[in-house]
């Protein structure tokens, strides 16, 4: 029933637990879009007290398309774009980790370089849904719940990504 | 293959290697598989989760603006059947209950608690159904008799006066400016203005403009019940009036109202022998135009 769902989201114990999950790919998702880090977590607050805020009357199974259809509007007045600062794991150095030959270095610091470069230069959608599965290991239908369009269209996102990736790289 | 993104399919791990190669160039493969295997190691700086849900909770809740009443179907009919039979049994108990008799009848009824009522012609009665047995309660307009089964106080509300018992038989009669009342049985308090009198059995009183007139019956019933009317001092004007309800006629009169008071009796089943009475007694002649027209002239 409803009315049980109802209060659910305004326990403090239930919305804490939602904000767990949730908290983290959201501001993510805002981050690959605006590239600012401080805005990002700005706005994912800002959908978080509006779900807090309004709790009463949001369900627990709505809570997630509400955050992010607060998230999607909010964006519009923002900022424009800035680099969205990616790294790799530390202890990530390439395909092969015993080769610590010089040349191989190079190539690999080369690679990755270019490989953020064009990450950067991806158009935005694109780049969203590729670094949203990337990143925070989403499954196409996730993200297309979130970004409110299609799974098919989320799967032309991704490849156009790589396509567009692999080009750039080559250049 | 236009809309087969083969390569997000590969990406998300639905495509073997094998299946890709059918649609790429090995050294492309080679590529798009460093690709994947880089940005499996990409990572963002992370942030204060804590803080933030801190100041998110330091915000206060909304009050809800709208709450769904009925989440599901069912629901939803259960709360439109609850309202129709709510207002089913509201109109049934709650809201008055309307008893007439027309001109030229009489209507018997019970009240809910056995209580007896004869309304004479052209009366109204309105009452509750609703908590009858602790709020005996009624409204009327004209004149009815009234046989009161035991209980509670049991008053009768008339715009001239209000008539109170606890369980006997008694007339109440309200018309014009004339207020009659008459106990057969047992004892009835009658409020009319400022004035309470207590009538018993066999006493009948009455108040018209103020003037209060005692009168003594041997009756065990009112006369109208017996296809009679009786009238005690009664103007002709109150007569004649009698007379149109009882036979649901017209009556007009063609001559000066004559102040002269009737006190007899008029059947109220004959209408040729009512007529031919009052004409005697005050000297007018009476003419049926219509079966239900009747004119009084001057003698």
């Amino acid at each position: 029933m409803s009315t049980v769902s109802l209060s659910e989201v305004c326990k403090e114990s239930v919305f804490t637990a939602f904000f767990k999950n949730h908290a983290k790919p959201l501001r993510n998702f805002l981050l690959y879009k605006y590239g600012n880090e401080d805005q990002a977590e700005d706005m994912a607050q800002e959908a978080f007290i509006k779900l807090w805020q309004n709790c009463a009357s949001v369900t627990l199974e709505k809570a997630k398309s509400y955050l992010y259809t607060v998230a999607n509007n909010s964006s519009l007045n923002e900022i424009a774009h800035q680099k969205v600062v990616l790294n790799f794991e530390n202890n990530f150095s390439g395909l092969d980790r015993t080769n610590q030959n010089p040349e191989y270095l190079m190539e690999e610091k080369e690679f990755k370089n270019k490989l953020l470069n064009a990450i950067e230069k991806l158009n935005e959608t694109q780049r969203v849904a590729f670094l949203m599965h990337r990143i925070d290991s989403k499954k196409y239908s996730e993200i297309a719940e979130e970004l409110q369009i299609s799974v098919k269209a989320v799967e032309k996102r991704i490849h156009l990504a790589l396509v567009q990736l692999r080009k750039e790289i080559n250049i | 293959m236009e809309d087969n993104y083969f390569l997000a399919k590969w990406l998300n791990d639905e495509m073997t290697e094998t299946e890709l190669a059918e649609f790429i160039p090995a050294a492309d493969f080679d590529q798009f598989k460093k690709i994947k295997n880089y940005t499996n190691h990409l990572k963002v700086a992370d942030f204060d989760e804590a803080k933030v849900l801190e100041k998110v909770l330091n915000h206060k809740k909304a009050n809800p603006q709208f709450i769904p009443m009925f989440g599901t179907g069912i629901l939803k009919y259960a709360a439109i059947l609850v309202i129709v039979l709510s207002a089913f049994f509201l109109t049934q108990n709650l809201v008055s209950d309307t008893q007439y008799a027309e001109n030229g009848k009489k209507t018997t009824f019970s009240l809910p608690d056995a209580s007896e009522v004869v309304l004479n012609s052209g009366s109204e009665i309105k009452y509750k159904k609703w908590n009858w047995n602790s709020n005996r309660n009624l409204e009327l307009k004209g004149e009815a008799f009234f046989k009161v089964a035991k209980g509670k106080r049991f008053e009768v509300t008339t715009d001239l006066g209000k008539v109170a018992v606890l369980g006997t038989q008694f007339d109440v009669k309200a018309r014009e400016s004339r207020f009659d009342v008459t106990c057969f049985e047992g004892r009835v308090k009658v409020n009319y203005n400022t004035k309470e009198i207590i009538l018993t059995k066999g006493q009948s009183v009455c108040f018209e403009n103020g003037i209060q007139t005692n009168s003594q019956s041997e009756n065990l019933q009112p006369e109208w019940l017996n296809n009679e009317i009786a009238f005690n001092k009664a103007n002709l004007k109150s007569i004649l009036g009698e007379i149109q309800r009882q036979y649901n006629v017209s009556i007009t009169v063609k001559s000066d109202y004559s102040s002269d008071l009737f006190t007899g009796k008029l059947p109220t089943n004959q209408l040729d022998i009512a007529l031919q009475i009052i004409a005697e007694t005050y000297h007018l002649v009476p003419k049926k135009t219509t079966s239900n027209q009747i004119i009084f002239e001057g003698k």
